[in-house]
This record gives structure tokens, sequence and C-alpha cells, in this order.
């Protein structure tokens, strides 16, 4: 039982570190609380190219079946509820008993980080990631017509994702600005931001964009005359001159109160409308959940580029702990394609330790893949995420002792 | 009523399983086999799946991914189970979450003045 | 100003006022506001709130890269007693 390396997450990174491991004759079982096998990225469905879809159904799928024919066993519908170590030995306490490995691999990923609105707990209002999973794993429309709330990368793929399923999308908007709102309510910095993944959509927005708005002038400017109405993408109005003041509705959502926002995010007065939807998206990006590192003991690190609090770990996705390893978004928010760059990383790693034929070029060749697929991504969730890579690395280098190699 | 997705110009025709029954605070609600508690319900127009214990404000799913517990109802009898991550059975017995018969949280209002 | 009724910490319908009020106050840690508060010590373990608590804290706290400001703690979801004292190897 002890030989066998136990993951914790069935998301990208998770299952292409368990198909690479039992690829080298290692056994793997893979413990998940959700459903299916695929984690977030089952919801993904993009067009990468003009008639190439990227579809996380199909993908994980894909991924599964490798990992079964390779006996890689599952736990899914399995919460874990507890880590510890004794001796050598972790401990993974979860809803079907206690489990034993040398090795682990946290690979659990992501939650949303929301921003308040008036009016967001009511039945009817839900992250803009559950929108999706109801949507495109789920096959039920989270309503018929919709707000959503933060315009980012994220919201904008989903948004596109809903009108495709036929669910309309009334508007994709900003927050009206509090102290947790940030970057997300004041147009100008998410005009930046949406000009950083202008390569992404054959979007008008990005027209006016790319061209104008090399400069600040060029940019206040652009955003000065941004129309009030928003300009459509995949025909959804994206308002940037508009934020949502509060979420309106007796028992349930019945709408939103829209109202017009200067350039610096504060609200024209009496330019409020209430306009119906019976469900709202919040739109507020992602953080790295890492609680299980947290309770492990690793040293932990804020990088705003990873998105938050990072448990220490080097390019090999070592922690610093013995037989403690992470991969994918617990190491910083990006795509499932470096999740599963990464994920191979980690079990190659693993791998070496278990004298189970991975050499260090092995890891090499696979921690530049990750770089590979890194530089070439088709969604980046923040411009600077190499510098976030960057300073963990540093962080590593002055702070641990290499791990002694037996 | 919230539709179900039945075509998909990407994803292809909803393939779906077989047809069970449970219910919902003694209502009779029909879902497929294995399909989240949460998306059978809102299938069928159900968001409200619990109200605040202390406030009695109504709450329905949030993540939808087993992190933030606003699901959570209580299913053949065990409390706290969340519906997004609930696969439904022919059978089931399924009560929404209520306010809790005494509230606990009085501390505060003293604590404000 | 509805901000009132604006809540941070759904579990425990902790409202911004009440955070951004304390935290100004009180000048305090995101672990102490948690205390002061209640903000993320509900059924979901603060996983929804915890970066918004983090944010309003660090508001009038410096931050310091090399902590984790709002501890975990186990159980990180909750346990059924009668899972308990059950041993599988």
């Amino acid at each position: 039982m002890n030989n066998k390396v136990i993951i914790i997450g069935a998301g990208p990174a998770g299952l292409s570190a368990a198909i690479t491991l039992a690829e080298k004759n290692i056994a793997v079982l893979v413990i998940d609380e959700y459903l299916y096998a695929g984690g977030r990225l089952l919801g993904q469905l993009y067009e990468e190219k003009p008639g190439t879809w990227w579809n996380g159904i199909v993908e994980s799928e894909r991924l599964l079946e490798r990992a079964k024919s390779l006996e890689v066993e599952f736990l899914l519908q399995t919460s874990v509820s507890d880590l510890e170590k004794v001796d050598q030995t972790w401990l993974i306490h979860t809803t079907k008993g206690i489990f034993r490995t040398r090795h682990l691999l946290l690979a659990t990923g992501a939650a949303e980080s929301p921003f308040p609105i008036p009016g967001w707990t009511l039945p009817g209002v839900m992250s803009v990631g559950a929108a999706q999973v109801m949507t495109n794993v789920h096959r039920v429309k989270p309503g018929k017509r919709g707000v959503i709330i933060g315009v980012n990368v994220l919201s904008s793929a989903i948004a596109m994702e809903l009108q495709l399923a036929g669910v309309q999308v009334a508007a994709i908007t900003l927050p009206h600005a509090n102290l947790l709102t940030k970057g997300n309510s004041n147009p100008l910095e998410v005009m930046n931001s949406l000009l950083h993944v202008a390569h992404m959509a054959p979007s008008p927005l990005v027209k006016i964009g790319s061209k104008l708005m090399k400069n600040d002038f060029m940019k206040k400017l652009g955003i000065n005359f941004y129309p009030k109405n928003g300009v459509k993408m995949w025909d959804i109005p994206i308002m940037l001159r508009k934020a949502v003041v509060e979420i309106v509705g007796k028992d349930e959502v019945e709408g939103v109160i829209l109202a017009t926002i200067n350039t610096d995010g504060s609200i024209v007065k009496g330019s409020e409308k209430r306009i119906k939807a019976d469900f709202v998206c919040i739109a507020g990006g992602l953080y790295p959940l890492a609680e299980l590192a947290s309770l492990a003991g690793c040293p932990f690190h804020y990088i705003e580029q990873l998105g938050g609090f990072i448990p220490l770990h080097n390019e090999q996705m070592e922690t610093n702990l013995e037989g403690l390893y992470v991969a994918g978004n617990i190491t910083g928010i990006e795509g499932a394609k470096v999740a599963l760059a990464q994920g191979k990383v980690a079990a190659l790693t693993i791998s070496q330790r278990l004298n189970a034929g991975a050499s260090q070029h092995d890891i090499k060749l696979a921690i530049q893949d990750v770089e590979k697929t890194r530089a070439t991504a088709h969604i980046q969730f923040h411009p600077d995420i190499l510098a976030g890579r960057q300073q963990m690395k540093q962080i590593w280098a002055e702070s641990v002792v290499p791990l002694a190699t037996h | 009523m919230t539709e179900r997705i039945m075509s998909h110009p990407v994803l292809g025709n909803l393939i779906l399983k077989e047809k069970v029954t449970f219910t919902f605070d003694e209502q009779v609600f029909e879902g497929y086999e294995g399909e989240s508690l949460a998306a059978a319900l809102l299938a069928q127009g159900i968001r409200t799946l619990r109200l605040h214990e202390e406030t009695g404000q109504p709450r329905g799913i949030y993540c939808n991914i087993g992190h933030c517990f606003e699901c959570r109802v209580n299913v053949n009898g065990l409390e706290g189970e969340r519906a997004c991550l609930t696969p439904i059975s022919d059978g089931m017995v399924v009560k929404s979450g209520q306010t809790l018969p005494t509230s606990v949280r009085d501390w505060r209002k003293n604590l404000e003045q | 100003m509805q901000n009132k009724s604006m809540i941070v910490c759904r579990c425990e319908e902790v409202s911004y006022d009440e955070l951004v009020e304390s935290a100004s106050k009180y000048k305090c840690s995101a672990r102490e506001l948690k205390l002061r508060t209640r903000a993320g010590m509900g059924y979901c373990g603060g996983r929804t709130c915890r970066t918004m608590v983090d944010n309003i804290a660090h508001l009038h706290h410096p931050r310091t890269s090399d902590e984790i400001t709002l501890k975990h703690q186990a159980p990180i979801r909750p346990v059924r007693f009668a899972n308990l004292g059950e041993v599988k190897s």
C-alpha cells in the first residue's frame, strides 16, 4: 500500500501525473471529490483556431481512458478532510477512510475569489465557473438571461460558451467600485487588461484596442469615448462604462441595477437603471486552492502574479517537505495545458525518487515543455506570470537547502 | 422553467441516462440517474435550496463544485450534503435547509452598542 | 449606503461595513479580523471569502510575503462522527 503514489485532484495536472507514473509501472491512486474526473478542464470549450475546438469533456475522457487502461485506481466522490505525516508516511483522511503513501501529489487546483455585490447571496447569483459547469457539464441552462459582473479572460470566455449553448447574456459589465473590487471596477484598468488578451478573440473591442491604444493618452481617449451601451463581442455587449450597483429580487434574482460610470469608476448620478435577468455571474478571478499544503506544513509566499498564496516549491514540483509534491493551479493560476505539463514534471520527479527510471534529463525536458506551453498559451491569467514563476524560483533557491538525493 | 440544453453546436446532442424520481421537500421531481442534484433541480426551475440558519435568507448554488457549501441539503436523512456533488438516484428523499429554531447570534447585537 | 447589507462572508453573514470598520478601528491582522467578526469561520471554512477578508485586513496592515495570514484548519471538509473511528487501510 505504501508503495502506491496518491494524487489528490483528478484535474488536468492530476490526470497527467497519474498517466506518467503508471507508464513507469508505478501504482497510482487518484482521489477527487467531484462526480467525474477532469476537474475544471471538464467545462472548458473554446475555438483554438477556426474549426478546431478545445473540448474539455473530450479531453477529460481521453485522459481518464488512458489512465484506466494503465490501471490507475480512481476514488471519485471522495472528500479529503485532513492530511498528516506519521514517520515517513502521509496519512490522508477521506470520507472513504484513511489512505497512506510516502509520495503524495497535491493537484487541488483553484477556487474562485469573488467580490461582493449587494444582493449576491440571492439564489440565481453564482460564480462564473458555476455557470460554466452547469452549462457545459450538466447541460442545464443557469437561467434564461444573465448578467456577468467582472470583465476578464475567464468571464469573456465563459460568456461565449453560454451564448454558444443558447443562454442569453444581457451584458458583461463591471462591479460598482468598493475596496474589494480593485482593478475590476476601473474602466481604464479593465481596458488595459483586455488589451493584453487582444489575441484571444475576433472582437471589435480588440480592433478598437490594439491599433488605437498604444499609449496612455489614446487609452484614456478610448475609454472616454467608449460607447455607453458597450461594444459587442460575439453579440454580447461588453459594457466598460457601466457597473452593477445592486442585484435585486425578492427571493431569487429578478434583475440588476446598472449605472453609467465615469472613467474612474464613479457613478454618474441618476443613471441607474433596472434591467431584467434571472441569473447573475460573479467573475472575480481565481486563487490557488492550497489548504492541504497548508495542513501539511508547507511555507507559503504571497505572489500576486500567481494568484495569491503559493506553497513553496521548486521547478521539479517538489515542496520542501519530503514526499510532498504539487502541480497545476495550486502552484499558480494558469491554463489547463500548463497544468498537464506540470503534472508530467511532478510524476517524473516522483519516479526518480522511486528509482523507477526517470533521469534528470527527462525531468529537464519536461520542465522545458512547461515553459514552452506557457509561452504559447491561448489564455493567460496574469500578464506577468513569468515574473511570478521567477520569484518562486528565487525564493526556493534562497530558502531551501537542496533535498538530499539518495 | 430552466431548460436542459438538448443539442449543442459543438458538444452535440445530450445523451440522457435512466429517468429517476426523487422528492425535494415532499414534492416529486424527475431527473436522470447520476446527474447532480443541483442540476436536476435547476432544470426544473428550483433555485432555492435552503434558508440561512440564522437570518432565513434564501440560498442556492454558488460555486457548483463543492467549495462553498451554499447548496447543502438533507439527503436521505444526512445533513449538510452538497447538492452540487450529490448524484441523484431513484427514490432519494431531499429536504431543504431551514432556519434554526433558536437564534445563536444575539451576542452580536450586544457587542454593537 | 447599502454596504451595511452587502455581505462578504456568506456563511456567517458578515457585512462589508462590519469588516471595513473593524479593520480600520483595530488595524489588525487578517486572523484577528476573522476572530473579531467571525468572517471565514462558518460552514465552508472561509474558502469563499478568505481572499476578501485578507484584502480588507491588509488595507490597514502591512502585507508580508512569507506568511499565510489566514491559516487553514483541519478538517477542511466537515466530517461526520459516524465516519470517524473506523480505520481502513
